[in-house]
């Protein structure tokens, strides 16, 4: 006979255990899924076989949507990343007044419901003719990126000492000079999570895309609309595709993080 | 560095955040009060008291948001505890399998749903191959689904800093309580679980305030039957145009998610004492 507490240090092991499948369960059924011969969606897949991934690629709006979103998540991770840099900067190294105000509004679009900042974004683009433009698609992107650049950035400059900046003013270095020889090159690695977790961002955004893109087409847009009409087995390997891509991504940023020893268990 | 330099720095984010976020919701607010003949109203407020389809589709939205948070709470705060109790590098791995959904797009998790739960999917075609049904069960296109889809991804937003909050809680705190002769179901109770209770109203609003906002979910999982608020926009505003009765829903969202937000960092401070 085992014990009470045996027993139910099994049963939160169990509960545990269900709780993980639940949550990787559908990546990890979704990729056997992609390599499927048939087109109804049995599991296990009766064959295995590329024709979704042929369908994918060989589709010219699919291939199309896959430019847009790419152009769109490197431009917009990019003027996130520069302008959110340059924001963190500032913001920790010096005293600026309102610094709590203009901080919450940085990290604002990541409170506010994304469905909210669609409607308001849309109504506004509207008004000023961005709606269904490339440049509008870009600065909303990059608006829903600023949070993520502006935390990951003011941790890592807080926590940068201050003194070595110091030391290179009074050996004559410019500030700019400062910048981008001595703090950027310190925090490459967190510059370059950043990067990616802007990246990613702009790349799976769907619904400010869905509201303002006009005839645009991204990825997750396209998407989107394909799973409302019918169940096209093509997704199943676009979601596989947009997993590794994500799994590669997450890595690489593990990866450089561990090695610069800045990895931190719960970093989001 | 002097002030007037880190206003330089700061000036150009600023500006983008005015023109591409502020403005554009402080209109939207604007709009709510718009009347078509120009000038104030407040009837765009007055017709969410009157149609029932909106006060249909609010109850709905808090109903489905009420039940996923719940569904949350109960998966994760047992898959928190058990990862507390295993070695660092289990512990790694947990973690690990817990961001990377996180990070995986939205639309990938809630499409996976469809291959899991469909009729010819691996859940239906389980439980008639065990002969425990003849039909299969129609788990999609309800709020069964939704509610499914939702609590999945969901689920890291609540796991991970309830984990944190449960590996602060010092051992020695357990094993005073185990010295002086309590049983392992009192430690839990009166002493552990307690002390999680800040983190969990935390993690458990934070979950309430994402699940009011859903949109890919429902739509996708609830196939046309189920309408949450951000569905209820999207045709507002991409169906039928009547942009100022979506002014006013939104704000009133907003009001909600901002009021919820207040309390979840009142709860968050407290994490973080």
């Amino acid at each position: 006979m085992i014990g009470s507490n045996a027993l139910a240090r099994r049963l939160v092991a169990i509960a545990g255990i269900a709780g993980l499948i639940f949550l990787i369960v559908p990546l990890v059924i979704v990729i056997p899924m992609s390599f499927s011969s048939a087109r109804a969606l049995t599991f296990p897949p009766p064959g295995l076989s590329l024709r979704w991934y042929e369908a994918f690629f060989g589709d010219a709006r699919w291939m199309s949507a896959m430019a847009t979103s790419a152009s769109v998540a490197f431009v917009s991770s990019l003027l996130a990343l520069l302008l959110g840099g340059l924001a963190a900067y500032g913001l920790r190294r010096a005293p600026v007044r309102g610094e709590g105000v203009i901080e919450a509004n940085f990290v604002a679009p990541l409170i506010v419901p994304t469905i909210i900042v669609a409607v308001a974004l849309y109504l506004g683009f509207a008004k000023i003719g961005l709606l269904g433009t490339y440049v509008g698609l870009v600065l909303a992107h990059t608006v829903l990126s600023v949070p993520l650049v502006i935390m990951v950035l003011t941790v890592a400059i807080r926590s940068f000492d201050f003194r070595i900046e110091q030391v290179a003013w009074s050996l004559g270095a410019s500030r700019a000079y400062t910048i981008v020889k001595v703090v950027l090159p310190n925090l490459a690695p967190n510059v370059f999570a950043a990067w990616i977790f802007a990246f990613i961002s702009s790349f799976d955004e769907v619904i400010v895309t869905n509201f303002i893109a006009g005839t645009w087409d991204t990825v997750p847009k396209r998407m989107f609309n394909e799973l409302i009409l019918e169940i096209n087995p093509t997704i199943t390997a676009v979601a596989t595709l947009l997993i590794a891509f994500t799994m590669l991504a997450l890595a690489a940023v593990a990866v450089l993080l561990q090695r610069t020893g800045k990895l931190r268990p719960t970093m989001l | 560095m002097p002030s007037r330099t880190a206003v330089g720095f700061i000036a150009p984010l600023l500006l983008l955040m005015i023109v591409v976020f502020d403005a554009p919701i402080l209109y939207m607010l604007a709009l709510g009060f718009w009347s078509k003949q120009g000038g104030f109203t407040t009837e765009h407020y007055g017709n969410l008291l009157e149609a029932t389809v909106y006060l249909k589709v609010l109850a709905s939205t808090l109903r489905i948001s009420l039940i996923a948070t719940i569904a949350n709470v109960l998966i994760g705060y047992p898959l928190a505890y058990w990862m507390r109790s295993l070695s660092p590098r289990a512990q790694l791995v947990a973690i690990a399998l817990v961001i990377t959904p996180f990070w995986v797009s939205i639309l990938v998790r809630t499409y996976a749903w469809i291959v899991v739960l469909g009729n010819g999917g691996i859940v239906n075609s389980a439980l008639i191959n065990l002969g425990l049904i003849d039909e299969p069960v129609r788990f999609l296109y309800n709020e069964l689904g939704v509610t499914i889809g939702m609590a999945n991804v969901l689920l890291p937003f609540l796991v991970l800093p309830l984990f944190a909050a449960m590996l602060r809680i010092d051992n020695r705190v357990l094993q005073a309580a185990a010295s002086l002769g309590a049983p392992a179901r009192t430690i839990f109770w009166k002493v552990f679980f307690p002390l999680t209770i800040p983190a969990l109203s935390a993690g458990a609003l934070l979950v309430f305030i994402l699940s009011l906002g859903f949109y890919v979910t429902p739509a996708i999982l609830g196939g046309n039957r189920v309408s949450m608020v951000s569905n209820l926009l999207d045709k507002l505003i991409n169906e039928i145009p009547r942009w100022e009765q979506a002014s006013a829903i939104s704000t009133l969202l907003l009001i909600v998610a901002l009021a919820i937000f207040a309390a979840y960092r009142h709860f968050d401070r407290r994490v973080q004492s």
